[in-house]
């Protein structure tokens, strides 16, 4: 267990490097969920506002761009470990006594301390916005913690993906699959106000629960339940895409 | 204890694709062990087992006296893997890889920065130990995945073709590294090659592969001396059906052993062959054809490698370049 803790780290360090060293591959990550908080505030705030009954309609979507910036930043596990596969570094990493499951962790954490920084700068921006954090400092740390943890478990998604198929395309259906996710959650409109075929989807989507978890921390304060069903689901979503990474791994080592 | 051991070896792809059908090996401790064969004879899918990334399908290896199915993290610890590619992260600097590499293979934190730099100054690389890799030539990646290899200092180093596409001040600097470890530490290398010179001048033993099936073993000069016969090399002027008549009328000499057809001319395996070119050449000149050329010599691991195979290694890997499936899945009809 130490190993494969040490082994996680080294490795996660790595995959940190290469972002450092790439940092243009991070501006799509920032300026994308940015764009689309202040079209979308900008455009229909004020009516949907007044529509759905949500005073800070400024806040209601803040946690929509922390998610969309999730869910561009999760795929980068996935994609690396299809280049490491493609070059043969993966290789050269399963001859040595490294704990298999830290090849994969390695990147998964990395991608969890990535989002964790961009969900960070994108809840600034909100702020400077006009979004507000009902649940102060220590909100702001429950929601950044809670986007890096869901990051971490929806990379999984992308790197099961990854080492399965050794496929870039394949890699990157995870960051595809979210966008369904996402528009079935109330990301713009609270759930009473939807047909009731779509209600349902949303009822058992898991990212509802996480938008309503971060919103609360925005909107409300601290709402125990609300929190706690979000970190459920987190633990319910990482415990499945963990399971897919463990049966990729497998499929990759004799 | 054998430093490599393997009995029955095997791995099939399919019913149909044999890549390895059943090799023994017994490669004793401190050796350079040549494995020579063409592209898709078998070699790079025999390391592979042999370094546990593939699952054998039957038969049995050990390494150091560990079954590598069985015991795979222990043969993992105690070995080094330089593969045919040199699979390297070219985001990283080479002092950055090698040290990734220490801790992975569980190098004392306190010895990895001189281990490093001990490393890159054997395989001349100081100057470039801080430049990422994606500036590194392919001859500067192979001796830094060479010393990714020896980072935790293995018993046994299995090197898939260092070799291959260097140039050949490249290729005799790894040569060298790998003459020098044997003999300084006692290293033991398993190694294949597509370079049979190379191979005759520095491996204790070599084994020839040929579609999945090991065809000759020994050392380069008993195999060489296997041969008995002095090596008549006549290369012929005209195409195929030149090629076949003289094939026809040196056979016809008494003192023939074997004759081979090659892309340009005929080889002929004879006793005392200085006495044999004349009546070579005459039997030529009464078929109505020429010799170009005419050469004499002892027999060559080439020779060797002709002789148990059917064809030449090098224009096998013309052939292969051309086609690079083709033959490389299962055995000949």
């Amino acid at each position: 267990m130490r190993h494969a803790i040490g082994d996680t780290y080294f490795l996660m360090i790595r995959a940190l490097r290469e972002t450092v060293r790439q940092p243009a591959l991070e501006i799509g990550n920032v300026f994308i969920p940015i764009f689309f908080f202040a079209v979308t505030v900008g455009a229909i705030g004020n009516s949907a506002a007044r529509a759905f009954g949500v005073d800070n309609y400024t806040g209601f979507q803040m946690p929509i761009a922390v998610l969309q910036g999730v869910a561009g930043a999760a795929g980068v596990a996935g994609i690396g470990t299809v280049t490491d596969i493609e070059r043969g570094y993966f290789d050269k990493l399963l001859l040595t006594p490294a704990a298999r499951i830290s090849l994969a962790m390695g990147r998964l954490a990395a991608d969890g301390v990535r989002i964790c920084l961009l969900s960070a700068f994108i809840l600034v921006v909100g702020i400077v916005f006009g979004s507000g954090l009902e649940s102060g400092p220590l909100g702001a740390v429950v929601l950044v913690a809670m986007a890096g943890s869901f990051g971490l478990a929806y990379s999984g998604i992308g790197m099961a993906l990854a080492l399965k198929t050794g496929s870039a395309q394949a890699a990157q259906l995870g960051f595809l699959i979210f966008f369904p996710l996402l528009f079935l959650s109330p990301a713009f409109a609270p759930k009473e106000f939807f047909a009731p075929w779509l209600e349902f989807l949303a009822t058992i989507n898991p990212v509802t629960y996480i938008v309503e978890g971060m919103r609360s921390l925005v909107l409300e304060g601290w709402d125990a339940a609300a929190l706690g069903k979000a970190f459920a689901s987190i633990v319910a979503m990482g415990a499945f895409t963990m399971t897919l990474v463990l049966l990729g791994l497998r499929s990759r080592t004799a | 204890m054998p430093a490599i051991l393997a009995e029955g070896l095997a791995k099939h792809f399919s019913p149909d694709i044999k890549a390895v059908d059943g090799i023994a090996l017994d490669v004793p401790e401190g050796q350079i062990f040549g494995f020579l064969g063409a592209n898709g004879s078998g070699k790079t899918t025999t390391v592979r087992m042999l370094t546990t990334l593939l699952r054998p399908t039957a038969g049995r290896a050990e390494v150091l006296g560990l079954d590598v199915t069985h015991h795979a993290g222990e043969v993992r610890s105690r070995i080094g893997v330089a593969l045919q590619e040199a699979g390297l992260d070219d985001i990283q600097t080479g002092r950055e890889l090698l040290a990734l590499s220490a801790r992975l293979y569980r190098v004392a934190p306190s010895e990895i920065a001189e281990r490093v730099a001990q490393l890159l100054r054997i395989v001349d690389l100081e100057d470039a130990a801080d430049r990422r890799l994606k500036t590194y030539s392919g001859g500067m990646q192979r001796r830094l995945d060479l010393a990714a290899a020896l980072v935790h200092r293995p018993s046994v180093v299995f090197l898939d073709e260092p070799t291959t596409g260097l140039d050949p001040i490249s290729r005799d600097s790894i040569w060298r590294y790998v003459a020098e470890l044997n003999r300084s530490e006692g290293v033991t290398f398993f190694l294949t090659t597509q370079y049979l010179e190379e191979a005759d001048r520095l491996c204790h033993d070599v084994a020839i592969m040929d579609y999945g099936r090991i065809v000759a073993q020994g050392s380069p000069e008993e195999l060489k001396a296997s041969i008995g016969t002095d090596v008549v090399s006549l290369r012929i002027e005209g195409g195929a059906d030149e090629l076949a008549r003289a094939e026809q009328a040196v056979r016809r000499f008494e003192g023939i052993e074997d004759v081979r057809v090659v892309d340009d001319g005929v080889i002929c395996y004879v006793r005392e062959g200085s006495s044999a070119i004349a009546k070579l050449v005459l039997l030529l000149d009464e078929a109505s054809l020429r010799a170009k050329e005419v050469t004499l010599a002892r027999p060559s691991l080439d020779d060797v490698f002709l002789k148990k195979t059917g064809h030449h290694l090098e224009a096998d890997e013309a052939a292969a370049a051309a086609d690079a499936t083709g033959r490389a899945r299962g055995r000949r009809p």
